[in-house]
């Protein structure tokens, strides 16, 4: 499997980092509200896909965008760099924030995008099952919400996380409070998801304690032919926790 | 240039009836239940604490501060314009300082307007200080933290705008719009009261009050920082071309004064211990929340939580912070030093503290205004070389 490789861009005076791997057909991968999970789960992708993981303004190693207020600020961003890296048509892959990315880009640039796959995606406005507002989650509670099995994220994190890991997680929830805080959920976002018409799968762990798996209903009522494949004994980070659902997302983009 | 020495009273007014377990709530702030707020016991502290601050006025304190928390047994001042507005009518000399309301929880014209109307009715004896407003502020109130320090500069730029332009003006900015700025009434004092920006000293905030020519009143800062935040807002403000005044320079002090050192300190210490413990305590995710703080700032503070864990440690509490607990002699010889090396003739007194009982504040006033302020006021007025000289 191919290694990743990290090129910068300078995107409207915003550094931007981009992992890249693999050969084939470009498929972007749009990370969620944090970054500690990583990119190592997208390797058996390698294979068949030149997988291009960007970290979104204000996340990882990109830098910051002192004017982001909404989603829709990325949404601008990405069809800059899309534009730098000669991305005409790809695959797109989004999990949480980052499903909620996807899915608004393919609502806006449907014609850019061959085949969708949102990973426990945010976005839905639900009242009968609300997701977790992880902004009033105390910081050593956050984990809690994230996986069923501890331990996939566990090995991902520092033993002794210092002071830097602390600021690091500090300044995504900045970027996250700029977005979310004070609407945590846009009320215009599911207006316009009928507009997705290309091939989408949808994928949910049924454990997911921080966006209900009842969710997949309504993007089931936006999105009719969506392929919705849920993943018993998983979480939210359901790419993390079940390998077989990182092959079952690249042979429904193959 | 000698100064006068001006010495304030202020209260926090806190809700003082805990419940029996309340050590089982990590903090007494943002979400630490109402329903342990009774209506009774408040109206009593309430008409306890105005009474006091009253009491400061006629014992010849110069000012009264109040100022403004959210969600909290630490203050029961939501709104310190209402505080304020009933101590104009019952006070005659001192001066109503609002150190203060957070603009960004509040219409930049209407906490104009509502400063004016204070200003206007005690005919001048308004002083105003402009907190960010602490971090748990933000989990109480709606308003993004991440954008607090924008939308504080703009809300500063609106009120001082309607105070110091003839209206109709108009503002468009990042937050708001105005087409027609035009507040009734205007201030008393011209073109507006005396202004301090109030906070525990991120550089971010020093800039402004610098660029601003504003004081600025340090809170809940060490003695060390405190002095090297006045040095730098001194050098900040001089490269804006404004020379701060001694006066301007607030020095937050806590005080009891009784009958001797020992005293003082048996009559005192069990109060503060309940105020850091108790009143004061409060989550690491409240005091930041994201976007508060620059990631610089939070790892320094979080350097800093971490060096200071441990119990309540009086001794080493009272030097690294201001508090002085003693005799008359004591309290005026520590005020006295404190003022020369922070190059201030403003000491802003706290004088009430967490659960201390009313005769104990009437004792601690008296004392302090019978006893101290006029050992202060006979000494040679302290001298300061100014920063333009």
């Amino acid at each position: 499997m191919a290694k990743f490789e990290r090129e910068t861009y300078n995107i409207n005076g915003v550094k931007t980092v981009v992992h890249t791997a693999g050969h084939g057909e470009p498929l972007v991968f749009f990370h969620g509200g944090g970054t500690v999970d990583g990119f190592d789960f997208a390797e058996p992708w390698t294979s068949k896909f030149r997988v291009i993981a960007p970290y979104h303004p204000g996340f990882g190693e990109s830098g910051d965008d002192p004017t982001l207020a909404n989603m829709h600020d990325y949404v601008m961003h990405y069809l800059e760099l899309f534009d730098v890296l000669k991305l005409d048509r790809f695959n797109l892959v989004g999990l949480s924030m980052g499903g909620e990315l996807a899915a608004r880009f393919a609502s806006e640039h449907g014609h850019r995008i061959k085949k969708l796959v949102l990973i426990g995606p945010s976005g839905i406005i639900d009242p009968q099952h609300p997701m977790v507002d992880l902004m009033a989650v105390p910081g050593d509670q956050v984990l809690g919400f994230l996986v069923s099995n501890m331990d996939v994220l566990l090995k991902r994190l520092p033993e002794n996380p210092g002071l830097d890991f602390m600021g690091d997680r500090y300044r995504e929830a900045t970027t996250f409070a700029r977005i979310y805080w004070e609407h945590p959920g846009d009320p215009k976002f599911m207006r316009y998801l009928h507009r997705i018409k290309v091939p989408t799968m949808i994928v949910w762990g049924d454990e997911d304690k921080l966006i209900p798996v009842e969710h997949t209903e309504t993007w089931k009522k936006f999105i009719p032919n969506a392929e919705i494949k849920i993943y018993k004994g998983a979480g939210h980070l359901v790419h993390l926790e079940k390998p077989e659902a990182v092959e079952a997302m690249g042979n429904f983009l193959s | 240039m000698g100064a006068a020495m001006r010495f304030n009273a202020m209260h926090f007014m806190p809700y003082v009836h805990l419940p029996e377990n309340h050590k089982e709530y990590k903090s007494t702030w943002v979400s630490f239940p109402n329903k342990f707020f009774d209506a009774d016991k408040g109206h009593d502290l309430y008409n306890r604490y105005l009474q006091e601050l009253v009491l400061a006025d006629k014992l010849g304190f110069d000012a009264i501060v109040v100022n403004e928390h959210h969600n909290t047994v630490y203050s029961m001042m939501a709104t310190p314009n209402l505080i304020a507005a009933a101590l104009v009518p019952q006070t005659k000399n001192a001066r109503i300082c609002v150190w203060g309301t957070p603009p960004n929880f509040m219409l930049p014209n209407r906490l104009a307007e509502e400063y004016a109307i204070l200003d206007v009715m005690s005919k001048g004896r308004l002083e105003i200080a402009f907190p960010l407003g602490t971090g748990m502020e933000y989990w109480s109130n709606a308003g993004n933290p991440a954008t607090a320090r924008e939308k504080f500069k703009e809300s500063l730029k609106i009120i001082l705008q309607a105070w110091k332009e003839d209206g109709p003006t108009t503002h468009y900015g990042q937050f708001y719009t105005y087409r027609f700025l035009n507040p009734w009434p205007r201030p008393y004092q011209r073109p507006h009261p005396p202004c301090y920006i109030v906070g525990t000293g991120s550089p971010e905030t020093i800039e402004i009050a610098a660029e601003l020519g504003f004081g600025y009143a340090s809170v809940f800062v060490t003695q060390q920082r405190a002095y090297e935040l006045n040095e730098n807002l001194r050098q900040r403000a001089s490269t804006y071309g404004h020379t701060l005044r001694p006066d301007q320079l607030p020095l937050l002090t806590f005080i009891y004064v009784a009958e001797t050192n020992e005293q003082a300190e048996r009559e005192y210490i069990v109060h503060l211990q309940r105020f850091f413990e108790d009143y004061a305590r409060t989550s690491p995710q409240f005091l930041a929340p994201p976007g508060y703080l620059s990631v610089e700032q939070l790892k320094m503070r979080a350097a800093m939580a971490d060096k200071m864990h441990g119990g309540f440690d009086f001794d080493a509490i009272s030097k690294s912070f201001f508090i002085s607990v003693g005799s008359p002699d004591k309290v005026a010889n520590q005020i006295g030093e404190w003022s020369v090396k922070m190059k201030t003739t403003h000491i802003n007194n706290v004088m009430h503290v967490a659960d201390m009982p009313h005769w104990k504040t009437v004792k601690n006033l008296t004392l302090f205004a019978e006893e101290v302020i006029p050992r202060l006021r006979s000494r040679q007025a302290p001298s300061y070389r100014m920063a333009a000289e």
